[in-house]
């Protein structure tokens, strides 16, 4: 029923080819001009067709490609379009992006476990982060602690706010005994 | 006019920082803490508000100072893990307050109460907001306003699991008596040994004496076989009922604990608490409690013995002891991380395993069978791992111990040896000192095992009453008001909603449905209209604004009487494991059969049903597997009619059913919601031809509110989705 086969666009139907999905309002990158007029508001242009003002950026896969597929949404959250990666974009564009992406992802990494007390099925956690220190309650930690490789993890705590060990072993020993002894 | 003001305390030096941009004559309103310094770092930061103008103040230099007239337009805008309120100016950047999740709740009151403020309003904001750290010990709390874990469990574990023996005290105390008089009486046969070597086989002994020590030695072995029979016959029957009674409580726990609760935690690890953990508790209370005061009583028992009988000896056999006690210390915490982590993949097993079983189809469908098994596997070894670590270690330190304590055994022959050679010490009393202490290397080597199970045990319980205290659903309000009968009269005003907070779905609902009216709802999937029929319910509360039904806020309305008088049918159908029948009375238990074979009939549901073989006594299997999707919403339709609700609640009731099917319905559906206040959901628009207004949501608002007529001659929202619906059914007719 919402399938585009009004789309005329006729296939040899001997070989079985892969679904394609082409977004309707596929966006030429290059036409994309991304800018702050004023220094206050992010815009965003696609040249000679529309623009936009009050966007959001947004990775569609954080943790997995923080890097990739990042996302433009107009004001009604509807997305704009979609850039695969940030080299399709031009320096000053990228670092609007970063600039962007950093404010929208508080995610702290943490860098040292000074303490974790673990207490009732609650722990009690106190680390320094890439954000400064911070103390914060993990109920349940084997539930609010997502492995995301070998030796990356994401702690949410009871808040949602969240935190990111991004190589446990490259922590230091004491930082390390400490989380193990949680999980 | 004085406003409603909602003040935090601040630092002295941020509090003159007020004092001095402020006027004395302005009026405070609005002073709270942010725990992002900017948007990089976490610190301290200040956002106040007066009467005339907003400050963002901390210790640094660079505040900022705005009069309110300069403010546009304030907003929280929900970031990932926290937020930022901005404050937009008739001209010039922006100011941005940033702050994490944790005050998220906090900042979308004060943004509200802004905005309220600059358009002259009162902020009016709630007085107080849930606590986020505990009154008493200041630990942050797991839950916002929740109760504090370390506050509730310092009443000890123990404590609670005895506190469950109460309602069988008369037993339980017997238990213990037995206990204490069979412990007390292991003790003494050996001082009987010792005065049969002594007393009676010396050159001269008494035959006499013999008879009497081996009597008394016989009369003791009968009591204590007696007191042991009745000890573990009462002690099964105790502890058995207190477990029965435990369990009972989590389950009723579990049922009443909100739907909140349930969005956070995973199914099966819940099942798990309900399984492993009570196991855990229930081997404790029952095989290993008992012990720990016969035990005990023995070990201090001895003690006391081998101190009065010879007490240098004594010493050298406890001479093992300290170093055992730092042993026991230092692999204590270690054990314990062990058997937490037992505990937690345990319960990663057990969800693993609820949901590939329960989606067995979906794994079937895609052929993951073999990806399921490694999956399991993955998570079985995981769990294989740390039984085999904390076993590992459990078994050296008890080896190491164990051997240890056998040196007091060397200790006491040779000593025991020399005081005998001496002169000092009497061969029986030896023996007996011997005895004494292989009976006391028998309760401490046990009290060694019984550690590990013990840790085991409490980590269980301590899990199972974090459910048990987790606030539940206020069923027993003694404020509430009751309503026995509901006109159905519902009243929606300025109701907003998130699940998360800071993640509005729904805002400022104003909607007043007149009792008997039908209300179609229609709006894009994920625009919240499910979301609103759960506010009805009162399945969440709102986070602003109110639903009122027959003029009273729904939040002191008694809960059950509100929800007896709700039907509702949900958009995914479940039944349970059950027949038909009971399936359709489940809302009203003692319905005749004649009352479920009219509900039956008014759902169009009666033909298929005496289809089947068994008829109304067809087993549904779980989750009503057996039955098609169209079969299970007729049902579920029954079962909502024979509940005669006052409130009718119908979300996509229809969406599996054929049109010829759908349209039988509709005209039961019609007979049924005359005098009921009906909500419907429906994609297909054909199906909300008998509401009385439809309801067009959109973005999270009520976009349109009107008859069908009125709204497609306003050719709006509703226009335009039932023009495309249109469109797409001539295209389909056409393609065929
Ligand atoms: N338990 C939940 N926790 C968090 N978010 C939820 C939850 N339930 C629903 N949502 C979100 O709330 C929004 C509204 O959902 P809702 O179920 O009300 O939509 P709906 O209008 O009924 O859609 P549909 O027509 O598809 O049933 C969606 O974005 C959804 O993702
Ligand atoms: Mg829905």
């Amino acid at each position: 029923m919402g399938s585009d086969n009004t789309q005329g666009e006729t296939k040899s139907l001997n070989a079985i080819t892969p679904i394609t999905v082409t977004h309707p309002e596929r966006v030429d990158i290059d036409a994309l001009r991304l800018f702050r007029e004023p220094a206050w508001v992010l815009r965003l242009t696609i040249e000679g067709d529309r623009s936009y003002t009050r966007i959001k950026i947004v990775r569609a896969a954080p943790l997995s490609h923080p890097d990739q597929y990042i996302s433009f949404l107009d004001a009604k959250d509807e997305e704009i379009c979609m850039i695969d990666s940030m080299d399709q974009v031009d320096e000053p564009a990228r670092a609007l992006i970063r600039e962007e992406l950093d404010r929208r992802y508080l995610t702290a990494l943490i860098r040292h476990v000074t303490s974790i007390r673990n207490e009732f099925g609650t722990s009690y956690w106190d680390v320094e982060t890439n954000r400064g220190q911070r103390e914060f309650v993990v109920q349940n930690v084997a539930e609010n602690a997502q492995w995301l490789g070998d030796h990356r993890l994401l702690i949410v705590d009871v808040d949602g706010n969240r935190f990111e060990i991004a190589d446990l072993t490259a922590l230091d020993k004491r930082s390390q005994a400490a989380v193990e002894q949680v999980l | 006019m004085t406003l409603s003001a909602f003040i935090e305390d601040v630092p002295s030096g941020i509090a003159g920082k007020v004092r001095a941009s402020a006027g004395s004559e302005e009026q405070v309103l609005i002073q709270v803490a942010t725990d992002m310094a900017g948007r990089a770092s976490f610190g301290k930061r200040f956002l106040v508000v007066t009467d005339q103008r907003l400050l963002v103040l901390d210790s640094a230099t660079d505040d900022v100072d705005i009069p309110l007239t300069q403010i546009e337009r304030v907003r929280s805008d929900a970031l990932i893990g926290g937020g930022c309120l901005e404050v937009e100016l008739r001209d010039g950047a922006p100011v941005r307050v940033y702050y994490s999740n944790s005050l998220t709740p906090k900042f979308a009151e004060v943004a509200e109460g802004i905005g309220l403020l600059i358009q002259g309003e009162d902020p009016n904001l709630p007085l107080e907001l849930d606590r986020t750290h505990c009154a008493q010990c200041s630990r942050l709390l797991p839950e916002k306003g929740g109760i504090c874990p370390g506050c509730i469990r310092k009443r000890d574990t123990l404590k609670r699991l005895l506190s469950y023996m109460t309602p069988y005290k008369a037993r339980a105390l017997l238990l213990v008596g037995l206990t204490l008089v069979t412990a007390l009486i292991e003790l003494v046969p050996p001082y009987i040994a010792k005065h049969i070597i002594d007393d009676v086989l010396t050159e001269n002994g008494d035959l006499g004496l013999l008879y009497l020590y081996v009597g008394l030695l016989f009369g003791l072995a009968v009591i204590r076989w007696i007191g042991n029979v009745v000890r573990r016959w009462l002690n099964t029957w105790v502890g058995f009922r207190a477990m029965a009674d435990l369990r009972a409580d989590l389950f009723r726990s579990m049922q009443f604990l909100p739907l909140r609760f349930y969005d956070k935690r995973k199914v099966g690890s819940l099942i798990s608490r309900m399984n492993n953990d009570s196991d855990q508790v229930e081997g404790y209370l029952i095989f290993d409690a008992p012990f720990v005061l016969s035990n005990a009583t023995m070990i201090v028992g001895i003690l006391a013995l081998l101190f009065y009988m010879n007490w240098q000896l004594t010493l050298y056999v406890l001479l093992p002891v300290p170093p055992i006690l730092i042993g026991s210390s230092l692999i204590w915490n270690r054990l314990q991380g062990y058997w937490r982590r037992w505990s937690a993949r345990w319960a990663r097993l057990s969800t693993h395993l609820n949901e590939s079983i329960g989606g067995i189809r979906v794994v079937k469908a895609f052929a993951q069978e073999t990806r399921e098994g490694e999956r399991f596997d993955r998570r079985n070894h995981a769990l294989r791992d740390v039984s085999v670590s904390a076993e590992r270690s459990w078994l050296v330190f008890f080896m190491v111990t164990n051997f240890f304590m056998s040196f007091g055994a060397f200790f006491v022959w040779y000593f025991g040896g020399v005081q005998i050679l001496d002169g000092q010490l009497k061969l029986g009393e030896l023996m007996a000192f011997i005895s004494y202490l292989w009976m006391l290397y028998q309760p401490l080597k046990w009290f060694g095992d019984f550690y590990s199970f013990m840790v085991r045990a409490f980590a269980g319980a301590e899990r199972i009453f974090e459910v048990i205290d987790a606030r539940s659903e206020p069923f027993e309000d003694p404020r509430a008001t009751p309503i026995p009968h509901i006109r159905g009269h519902v009243h929606f005003r300025g109701a907003a909603f998130g699940y998360d907070p800071g993640k509005i779905v729904l805002r400022d609902i104003d909607l007043e449905v007149q009792p008997g009216e039908m209300i179609g709802l229609v709006g894009r999937s994920g625009v919240g209209k499910s979301t609103l029929i759960n506010l009805i319910t009162r399945f969440y509360d709102t986070s602003r604004g109110s639903v009122e039904i027959d003029g009273i806020d729904i939040q002191s309305l008694r809960l059950e009487d509100l929800r007896s008088q709700i039907g509702l049918v949900a958009q995914q159908s479940f039944l349970f494991n059950g027949t038909i029948a009971e399936n359709i009375a489940y809302g009203k238990s003692n319905a005749s059969f004649e009352e479920i074979l009219r509900a039956a009939r008014a759902a169009n549901a009666h033909e298929f049903i005496i289809g089947k073989n068994d008829g109304y006594d067809m087993v549904v299997g779980e989750q009503g597997n057996k039955l098609s999707g169209g079969e299970k919403q007729r049902i579920a339709i029954a079962r909502a009619i024979l509940h005669d609700p006052k409130i009718l609640i119908l979300d996509e009731a229809t969406s599996s059913l054929d049109t010829l099917t759908e349209k039988k319905i509709q005209e039961a559906i019609t007979r049924l919601v005359a005098g009921r206040t009906t909500f419907a959901i429906a994609h297909r628009l054909s199906t909300l031809r008998s509401a009385d207004r439809l309801v067009v949501l959109e973005a999270g608002k009520i976009a349109e509110v009107g008859t069908h007529e009125e709204l497609m001659a306003r050719e709006g929202i509703f226009y335009q989705l039932v023009q495309t619906q249109q469109a797409t059914s001539a295209v389909m007719a056409t393609e065929h």
